[in-house]
């Protein structure tokens, strides 16, 4: 054994069959699971040209080696795709109970390929897979589909992966939510399910999952539990959930607020983790495996769910002007039951309210306006109304009226929690993300903000572009394995490398680990260029680069792209376009 | 400690400077309040007073004495004083600090 489930399964819903494969050696070898299985995969088998909402795209879910190994937090698996939103390769991660359950049912990865005819859910039974009606299940929320696939399964050990309205309903920003509150959240996965007439994929099963070194693994499990336990950090997660970073980032001056045109939010302290647990929190919740447990349980006034996180709690509070924690809660609730991202609906909301205010909209709402706000979550998620311009992302809604400059987006993707004019690597990092606008494919914010694992300061340039680098490639190789990313603030190199060489007996160290990271980032990279991405594309707005920061520390600050660039792409081994040359993918076994 | 002693705009004896604690440090400290400090105080005759006052404080702060512990933050006005003079940051008259814990989120 060797921490893998052993097979794949290709689904082909235009011809409604489903065949099952061994999971290839080589594929392990290089690309290990995950968003190395996905990109793999994708390129292996879709022409670069297809269009996102085609027949012809293909989504891939994928687990890790590490996924379900009973290592903490070894939770995560991936979809990858070809985003409706950005038009790039994109990748999305979700936690939860799944990624486990794929793998009890026997399976590394779903290929799914086509599109079906009328609507249908994928069943992983204990080593078998089968296409299901789901015509019953169209138009319902993702905790409706849950409950009803496990109730028609009369299996509560079933676990469920699925889309809701909003995917069905082809918004570009649509998301996959398992266990009705985890969220493969980014990237407008769920829109390609949505027009592939896939609801969802339920798994269940008791296979074995065992590793290439039980005795090994259990001493590194050991030792990486202790290192977890005993980081500072972790505890603060666990206390507090993500949220604990309102007030740190708006001390730092860089949370960004009424769609980035300031980057403090007076009240932020209204919206913060500390709130959260001191009002509303009934219980921390972990994912699979999970000792940190940063997911948040809520009730009041007859509204339960898990959440917010930071982003959703950000991008609805700060960035669209609301202090209402109770209204930020309900928005967040809104995208899991319809299966919208929580980081890119708010913050289109928050884009209109910009465009609104200026007059280039005809629109009544404005900043802080958090009933005009619901209401819009809800018209987005069901293409009513404006929402049906708004459900094609900030950038489409915002070029279409004519001032495409007020998206806070990259590559179309609206941009996470953090101002990049106060935080230059983070910015360096989301500009030269092969998704789009992210924080998650090289969380520079941790050392240029928390100060793990070293302090950097975060107006200097010099020196970043290795940083975003190294970041990148390690998150790749992690997002692979199948672990949670915020094990890397307790953890390193050689503890993944070690994990990953007990459970799959594979030659893996810390060199090895980071080459399969490179070689997942240059493949991604090579989809898009062969999409027609280049070095124009890895930038920020306009705002970001041209209007500085007016308060606080960082006042005067912009973020400074030609500084850090051109340096980047050389240590990458990229040419001034942004193009990896020959060698490196010689060297990285891609040419 | 850096600083020559001398009245920084504040009072004729000393600055005003407002602390604001956050997540664990809420749980032996109060989550804002207002010190005077002499003239010349720097970070680290702040921290002394805060350490003197609120029992628990200190080792959540320190991992030895003048060596805070690992990835705890103190801000000075939103700029970590890491990168101005560490616990030798001079103080000026209407300073806010801000003390984190080691936390983490995304």
């Amino acid at each position: 054994m060797d921490g893998y489930a052993g097979n794949m399964v290709s689904v082909d819903l235009s011809a409604g069959t489903v065949a099952i494969t061994p999971t290839p050696l080589e594929l392990k070898r290089e690309y290990l699971g995950g968003r190395g299985f996905g990109i793999r995969l994708l390129t292996d088998l879709v022409d670069p040209q297809t269009e996102p909402l085609s027949e012809k795209n293909t989504v891939i879910f994928a687990a890790g080696p590490l996924t379900g190994t009973g290592i903490p937090l070894g939770s995560r698996y991936e979809v990858t795709t070809i985003s409706p939103l950005t038009g790039t390769a994109s990748s999305a991660n979700s936690g939860g109970v799944f990624g486990w359950k794929m793998k009890k049912a026997g399976f590394d990865a779903v290929i799914v390929t086509g599109r079906a005819e009328k609507p249908v859910y994928l069943l992983l039974d204990n080593g078998k897979a089968e296409l299901r009606d789901a015509a019953h299940l169209w138009g319902k929320t993702t905790g409706e589909t849950t409950d009803a696939i496990v109730n028609e399964l009369g299996d509560k050990t079933v676990r469920v992966s699925c889309i809701g309205p909003s995917g069905e309903k082809l918004v570009r920003f649509a998301c996959i939510i398992n266990e009705k509150a985890r969220a493969a959240g980014r990237a407008g996965m769920g829109a390609v399910l949505g027009f592939k007439n896939l609801k969802a994929i339920a798994a269940r099963g008791d296979l074995a999952i065992q590793a290439a070194d039980e005795e090994r693994l259990d001493l590194v499990k050991e030792r990486v539990r202790t290192k977890i336990q005993e980081n500072g950090i972790e505890k603060a997660l666990h206390d507090y959930g993500t949220a604990v970073l309102v007030n740190i980032i708006n001390e730092n001056y860089v949370l960004p607020t009424r769609n980035f045109q300031t980057a403090y939010f007076p009240n932020a302290e209204s919206i913060s983790g500390e709130t959260i647990a001191k009002t509303i929190l009934k219980r921390p919740k972990g994912c699979y495996a999970c000792i940190v447990q940063c997911g948040r349980v809520h009730e009041f006034d007859g509204e339960a769910g898990e959440g917010p996180e930071y982003e959703p709690d950000w991008a609805f509070g700060p960035d669209c002007g609301i202090d209402d924690l109770k209204a930020v809660v309900r928005a967040n609730n809104i995208c899991n039951e319809y299966g919208l991202d929580a980081i890119s609906a708010p913050a289109t909301i928050a884009c209109l309210m910009e465009m609104a205010e200026k007059g280039y909209v005809d629109h009544p709402i404005r900043f802080g306006d958090a009933a005009g706000m619901l209401a819009l979550v809800r018209q987005i998620a069901t293409r009513e109304g404006i929402g049906d311009e708004l459900a094609e992302g900030s950038y489409r809604f915002a070029e279409k009226y004519g001032h495409p400059e007020l998206s806070m987006s990259s590559k179309k993707q609206e941009l996470p929690a953090y101002d990049p004019r106060g935080i230059q690597g983070y910015g360096l990092a989301t500009a030269t993300s092969v998704r789009g606008g992210d924080h998650v494919y090289g969380y520079m914010i941790s050392p240029e903000v928390l100060g793990a694992p070293e302090k950097l300061d975060p107006f200097v340039t010099e020196g970043k572009a290795q940083w975003v680098k190294t970041f990148q490639d390690l998150t790749a190789a992690i997002d692979a394995s199948g672990m949670c990313l915020f094990t890397s603030f307790a953890l390193d190199a050689q503890d993944y490398a070690d994990l990953i060489a007990a459970t799959t007996g594979m030659p893996i160290d810390t060199t090895e680990l980071l080459r399969i990271g490179e070689r997942i980032w240059n493949l991604q990279k090579l989809f898009n260029i062969k999409r027609g991405f280049g070095r124009s594309d890895d930038t920020l707005p306009a705002r970001l680069l041209s209007e500085p920061l007016q308060e606080g520390a960082p006042a005067g600050q912009v973020w400074r792209r030609d500084e850090m660039l051109d340096e980047y792409y050389a240590l990458r081994g990229w040419d001034a376009e942004g193009t990896p040359a020959r060698e490196k993918l010689r060297e990285l076994g891609l040419a | 400690m850096s600083g020559d002693g001398a009245v920084t705009n504040g009072t004729e004896s000393g600055i005003t400077v407002t602390v604001k604690s956050f997540a664990t440090f809420r749980e032996v400290m109060e989550t804002q309040l207002v010190l005077q400090l002499p003239g010349g105080a720097t970070v680290q005759t702040l921290l002394a007073e805060l350490t003197a006052r609120y029992s628990g404080l200190g080792g959540m702060l320190f991992a030895a004495p003048g060596r805070l512990r690992d990835y705890v933050n103190i801000l000075k006005n939103g700029r970590n004083v890491h990168f101005l003079a560490g616990l030798d940051t001079p103080l000026d008259d209407g300073d806010v600090i801000a003390l984190f814990p080691p936390l983490a989120g995304g």
